[in-house]
């Protein structure tokens, strides 16, 4: 194998691990499981403010390593992403700020932004309408068979579920 | 159709798109608000839009938000879309709506709904979703607001008393939808830069995740979305629009939190492949 293919081979291989790389902090003390579920055994409680790297998620959980490399899975809604001690992400920015997003991107402040397409009040504030793109939207329609052909592709198996109110109780009556 | 139809009719949006009464028959309706107790008490008396109506005032919305900043040149990524958002729709009480879904070419980080089935995600929003139960967890937030019609209940106040000023009532059938449309762009502006009520985002929140469930995604699509925007600035430019129409991300999560630990034992699949191949094009694009 030639120089250029050991690149190739090595870009293949590290580039999906740069990709999922994602980091947080622990927003309360929060207990670490070693399975996903809310009665797997609690490996540690970890104090608030605990800087974790996030595997993977997986529904309410999320799998994640803390820098004395201790494993496991915690509430996806105790974890807030990003550095405990940074400032917030730019908004434009925020996946690769945290560890996902292909590239470096033209940093923003509030006041001067550089080629930026913007949908700001402003730009909303000065629009014409435009029925020609309304029209190409509806030529993107998709059918009701379209979805079907998705969802299975998909492995998406539909389920009975209720709507819920403000408290979490099943509405009985489906909206 | 009888004067009292008439007037009725054209009280509503809708006149503008189905009706058509004289300026004579305007004046005889202005007449009977302020007889009858004031304008609020006549709204109240106002039929409600048929669907056909509901579909052509969503249009006309859509018409203005799309004016704003046109599709992203991707048609591969804007059927996709189409696709996962039909099938979210599918779950609804509405399946049958001519839904539409569209990417616009925004670096703005948000979404938005029109009456009707008309539903825009800016390419900001798309940038910032890792798989395809994320991408339905928004579509299913917007969803909603269709299916409950906040903002057709929202516009149709604004819309109305814009119609009555300008005595649009005697447009010609041929110019009556660019009319509307135009009428229309005002309160539509409006009422897009000052958002929905926020009990009406909150519902939103709560039934974009059930469908998001019944179409068999990951319930916590909607809810990683939300962590991903409570790591931003709230202030920063490319939030703005989004932050000043929707309560806080982080205030949302923890209102959804009863009704999501119901959906906790739902395994399902987020699908990141398929996601990320539709997204390629977009992921690596430099602005």
């Amino acid at each position: 194998m030639n120089c250029r293919a050991w690149l190739v081979a090595a870009l293949v291989l590290f580039l999906p691990t740069a990709y999922a790389a994602e980091s947080g902090y622990t927003l309360k003390p929060t207990e670490l499981k070693d399975k996903p579920f809310l009665d797997a055994v609690t490996v540690v409680t970890l104090s608030e403010k605990t800087q974790v790297e996030i595997v993977t998620r997986e529904g309410a959980w999320m799998q994640i390593r803390t820098k004395d490399k201790q494993q496991g899975w915690v509430r996806m809604l105790s974890v807030r992403l990003g550095n405990p001690d940074q400032k917030p992400q730019s908004g434009g920015n925020l996946l690769s700020a945290i560890g996902i997003g292909s590239r470096p991107r033209p940093t923003t402040t509030a006041t001067v932004t550089t080629g930026v397409r913007g949908f700001s009040e402003e730009d909303l504030a000065k629009s014409a309408p435009n029925p020609a793109e309304v029209e190409k939207m509806k030529g993107f329609a998709a059918t009701a068979a379209d979805a079907q052909q998705l969802a299975v592709q998909g492995k998406l198996e539909q389920n009975e579920i209720a709507y819920f109110d403000a408290d979490g109780k099943p509405l009985k009556e489906k909206k | 159709m009888n004067p009292v139809g008439c007037v009725l009719v054209s009280l509503a949006l809708s006149a503008l798109v189905l009706g058509g009464c004289s300026q004579q028959q305007a004046g005889a309706f202005m007449q009977s608000i302020n007889e009858s107790g004031g304008l609020d008490k006549t709204l109240k008396s106002l039929r409600a839009p048929t669907q056909a109506e509901e579909i052509e005032i969503g249009n006309g919305v859509a018409e203005t938000l799309l004016g704003a900043r046109p599709l992203l040149d991707d048609p591969d990524l804007q059927r996709y879309v189409n696709a996962v958002g039909m099938w979210v729709a599918q779950q609804s009480e509405r399946p049958a709506l001519p839904w539409h879904f569209g990417v616009n070419d925004s670096d703005h980080i948000n979404a938005f709904a029109a009456p009707g089935g008309y539903i825009i995600v800016t390419k900001g929003m798309m940038k910032q979703l890792r798989n395809e139960a994320e991408l339905a967890g928004v579509l299913g937030h917007e969803v909603a607001h269709v299916t409950q019609k906040h903002h057709l209940k929202a516009l149709r106040k604004s819309a109305l008393v814009n119609l009555l000023s300008a005595g649009v009532a005697a447009a010609s059938a041929e110019s009556r939808h660019a009319e509307m449309v135009q009428q229309l762009a005002g309160p539509t502006k409006e009422l897009y830069a000052r958002g929905l009520d926020k009990a009406d985002e909150f519902e939103a929140d709560r039934m974009g995740v059930v469908l998001a469930a019944r179409a068999g995604y990951d319930p916590y699509g909607l809810p990683a979305v939300l962590t991903t925007l409570a790591s931003a600035d709230p202030q920063d430019n490319f939030l703005s629009l989004l932050t000043k129409t929707h309560p806080l991300p982080q205030v949302r999560l923890d209102r959804l939190a009863p009704g999501l630990a119901t959906l906790d034992g739902i395994k399902a699949p987020q699908n990141p492949t398929r996601f990320q191949q539709y997204t390629r094009k977009l992921q690596l694009a430099s602005r």
